[in-house]
């Protein structure tokens, strides 16, 4: 191959690789992004503090469902 | 008399040939670099001692049917060794804060144009007289700028196995070097104050996330680019294994026992192939400078391409991230932990350049792919 023909070729390649890396890479950041969408909500448990959230939560409503209980209980006692 | 002289024409003695000697001394330099200076002594040392033992003298190691001609032939001729490897280093990468913050695999991309520019950088070297480098050649030698070891002896096996040692050599040396290299060109494209810049925080990523990853990156290669899939799968069957959980053995297996087992066979099969006829020519000199000039340009590219995302990203980014783009895992960020360190002692880059640094793996594993399937 002559020379100059040589060195088009690597030129060429040089392009056609260097948008082809981008463009390959490029989807996977799109799919990345799709990915955190997906799947990206989990909470990690290593956090620590969230299930002591979580804990409080469940703690509130079980505490407005007694208390709901209770005062209806008390209401209706009353009514008696 | 006669028994006497057929012994003396049996030794090492009557038998050497200046080259061999020459070339016991670039193993012996090698297994100095291993063990006193500590410079990738896990591939080095079997490497150095391979070349020691490919070159002496009528015990035909690397003859046919000889050790290191069946270990060559094995591993690296049908190109699994290097394909093994990777299989570790998937189960050993964590690709975590790649996940977290996807941007970073545009620094792993930009870095690749180190791989790009040097081929061609290889063919103008044929102007000068004594180099003939083939495009199949000019493509082995480039993908050092990658800084990925495996990547380069795969392509190499299959585009240039006779510039195999010299390639393996080259890229094992500079990924040793990225300490030495790397820290003067980051520092000369950008300013103290850039150097300064603090990264967010990380959000943290779910497991369902890392388990999926591996299985995308998979997916999008078979989808695009086949000729990475040996690489690339073997990458991603490591990190599933790694992620899913349910195969810890198997996992601890490719990172450990695996890997150490094929590392000795690969660093004494890249060593055969330093026998003094093949490593001590001009074209070694060729591969060595444009070894250097791949890595320098894919760091330099890295910063660039960091510095104008920092202009438009809505989050900082501190350009420095850009020169762990070339693969070279852990060092690379290692290397950008430390400049930062050096210009803001409170900011520690380590993670973030983890993100940019296996991104490079991929970029790299990637650009081999697509050299293969255009020159191969």
């Amino acid at each position: 191959m002559d020379i100059s023909e040589a060195l088009a070729t690597a030129a060429n390649i040089m392009l056609l690789g260097m948008v082809c890396v981008f463009v390959f890479l490029g989807m996977l950041v799109l799919a990345l992004k799709v990915l955190e969408k997906v799947a990206g909500g989990e909470v990690v448990p290593a956090v620590g503090v969230v299930p002591t959230k979580s804990n409080i939560q469940v703690d509130a409503n079980v505490t407005a469902a007694i208390t709901a209980a209770v005062h209806k209980f008390r209401q209706t006692k009353s009514n008696d | 008399m006669e028994g006497l002289i057929k012994l003396w024409g049996d030794t090492g003695l009557a038998n050497f040939v200046p080259g061999q000697i020459v070339m016991m001394l670039v193993g012996a330099l090698l297994l100095y670099l291993a063990i006193s200076r500590g410079y990738e002594p896990l591939l080095l040392l079997p490497i150095g001692f391979g070349c020691v033992l490919a070159n002496i003298p009528a015990a035909g190691f690397t003859d046919e049917g000889g050790l290191l001609w069946y270990v060559y032939h094995v591993g690296i001729e049908t190109g699994i060794f290097p394909l093994l490897i990777f299989m570790g280093v998937g189960a050993m990468t964590d690709f975590g804060a790649l996940i977290a913050n996807p941007k970073m695999l545009f620094l792993g991309a930009s870095a690749q144009f180190g791989i790009f520019a040097t081929l061609f950088g290889a063919i103008a070297l044929n102007l000068v007289p004594g180099f003939e480098f083939s495009l199949a050649d000019a493509s082995a030698i480039a993908i050092i700028g990658g800084a990925d070891g495996p990547t380069a002896i795969f392509l190499a096996s299959r585009l240039a196995p006779d510039l195999l040692g010299a390639i393996a050599v080259a890229a094992y040396s500079y990924m040793a070097l990225v300490p030495i290299i790397q820290p003067p060109i980051m520092k000369a494209l950008t300013t103290p104050a850039q150097r300064k810049i603090v990264m967010e925080q990380l959000r943290p990523v779910s497991k369902k996330e890392k388990v999926i990853f591996p299985l995308a990156v998979l997916f999008l290669t078979i989808l695009f680019l086949p000729a990475a899939t040996p690489l690339v799968g073997m990458f991603c069957l490591g990190n599933l294994m790694r992620e899913c959980g349910a195969v810890d053995r198997l996992s601890n297996t490719a990172q450990n026992e695996l890997i150490n087992i094929v590392t000795i066979f690969l660093g004494l099969a890249v060593g055969s192939k330093l026998s003094a006829e093949k490593f001590l020519t001009v074209e070694t000199i060729g591969i060595l400078v444009l070894g250097a000039v791949a890595f320098s340009i894919g760091t330099a590219s890295g910063v660039m391409m960091a510095k104008l995302m920092g202009k438009f990203s809505k989050t900082p980014i501190n350009p420095l991230l850009g020169a762990a783009g070339v693969s070279a895992v852990p060092m690379a960020a290692r290397v950008v932990n430390k400049v930062g360190l050096e210009a803001n002692p409170h900011n520690f880059l380590l993670m973030h350049a983890m993100g940019p640094n296996v991104a490079g793996v991929l970029g790299s594993a990637v650009a081999a792919g697509i050299l293969l399937a255009l020159v191969g």
